[in-house]
């Protein structure tokens, strides 16, 4: 079954996270909070991409996930919330095809045969914009929390008000 | 009394400038740097107005009591990711605010800051060789590929530290521990070990990938701060081709 191979994906996925999290000097206390998060942001994306959501759009509501987690993460264990968002959402960052599309501007540079550079030139643009649409999809998941709620510091966005801050009644804000 | 207000806002201009430099440097995106820098300008009841670049900061406080303003600029050193100083620096702000810490006790947290240790180097080369191999599972990649994946991330990333340590230009550190890592993994499908040696090639560089240089740029570029947003991705890119060029070197020597 293909359902049962993400009960194993979901530890892989984690240690993606973490790594990164180590390589980018996290405070100790954060790392197993970062591994949960990336391994649950990065499960949801793989599920959407399993239900026929395209890349971009599941990749949006892992990152989304990951946002919110990281909010709350923020109030348990005190450090910005995106100490904790960065490491999680970067193993869905689209590092494969940005780095294919520099490898086929490569390639690019030095062809002359005029189909072969039009089929070049297309794979160029598919991985490209690919690259932009997700990363622009993994920022605006991370930034949600922020731009929903009109403020300017996590510390003011308490969890249990959330919503009552989005939809926005001014005494709830109090 | 003149002179001591004088050198409390000296001070608190050094101060400023070097809390939003630290950000700068350790991987904060703009809004952060700005929110941090006025929020304890605040707290020390001044105002301050804020130019943020990559290279340099320039900072004005005034006073609207006294009608004094002040104004610096700083360079930014090299930029190096560090999160416990982001974490450590935004803690730092809220202490200010609530507890009303004196200029000295803050002197001395940035202090404490900058020297507060990273992980031990081989915890690192491990967590992340251990990343490298994750990425390669997730791709498909079986126990072989996974093994080739950790030792050339882990070999790459030593590479690159070595390289760090004796100052080369940064994409040129880059450029070496991708040329590095996909020489290593680029053998197994060069000999064909294992059933699937491309997912190892194609994995084993992951750890270099510009993550945050790409999500802070589009970060900034939401928030208004377009030429920070735009510098930030140039960069990205930049890092990409470097890898790019790393691999290019590998699929040259081995005629992949």
């Amino acid at each position: 079954m293909e359902w049962i191979h993400l009960y194993e994906t979901w530890i892989w996925l984690g240690f993606a996270a973490t790594g990164f999290a180590v390589l980018f000097n996290v405070p100790p206390r954060t790392l197993w909070v970062i591994f949960i998060m990336g391994a649950l942001g990065g499960t949801l994306k793989l599920i959407c991409l399993k239900l026929g959501i395209n890349i971009i759009l599941s990749s949006f509501m892992g990152a989304i996930l990951i946002g919110f987690l990281s909010v709350v993460a923020a109030h348990l264990r005190h450090s910005p919330p995106f100490i904790f968002a960065i490491p999680a959402v970067i193993p869905m960052v689209p590092g494969a095809f940005t780095y294919r599309m520099m490898l086929v501007i490569i390639r690019l540079t030095g062809e002359n045969d005029h189909t072969i550079f039009l089929q070049l030139l297309q794979e160029t643009f598919d991985n490209g914009l690919k690259a932009f649409f997700v990363l622009t999809a993994l920022s605006l998941g991370v930034a949600a929390p922020m731009l929903l709620s009109r403020n300017k510091s996590t510390k003011e966005i308490k969890p249990s008000k959330f919503l009552t801050k989005i939809f926005g009644s001014k005494k709830a804000s109090d | 009394m003149v002179l001591s207000e004088k050198d409390k806002i000296n001070e608190l201009c050094e101060i400023l400038l070097e809390v939003g430099a630290l950000l700068m440097e350790t991987g904060a995106n703009t809004f952060r740097i700005r929110v941090t820098v006025m929020r304890i300008a605040s707290a020390y009841g001044y105002h301050a107005e804020l130019l943020i670049t990559h290279r340099a900061l320039m900072l004005t406080i005034n006073n609207e009591e006294s009608n004094q303003f002040f104004s610096r600029l700083m360079q930014t050193s090299t930029h190096r990711v560090n999160f416990k100083i982001v974490s450590g620096l935004s803690r730092m702000s809220w202490h200010i605010i609530e507890e009303k810490w004196d200029l000295e006790m803050v002197r001395n947290e940035i202090d404490r800051l900058k020297s507060v240790s990273h992980y031990p180097r081989i915890v690192t080369l491990l967590m992340v060789a251990l990343a490298g191999a994750s990425f390669c599972r997730l791709f498909g990649g079986e126990a072989i590929e996974m093994i080739v994946a950790f030792v050339a991330s882990f070999i790459g990333l030593y590479v690159r530290q070595e390289a760090v340590k004796r100052e080369f230009n940064p994409y040129l550190c880059i450029f070496s521990a991708a040329f590095v890592s996909s020489l290593i993994s680029g053998a197994t499908v060069y000999l064909h070990i294992g059933n699937n040696p491309e997912y190892a090639f194609a994995t084993s560089v992951l750890y270099l990938i510009p993550g945050i240089p790409l999500i802070n740029s589009l970060l900034d570029l939401l928030d208004g701060n377009i030429l920070n947003g735009v510098v930030r991705g140039i960069n990205g890119l930049t890092i990409a081709l470097s890898i790019a060029l790393g691999l290019l070197g590998a699929i040259l020597i081995y005629n992949i």
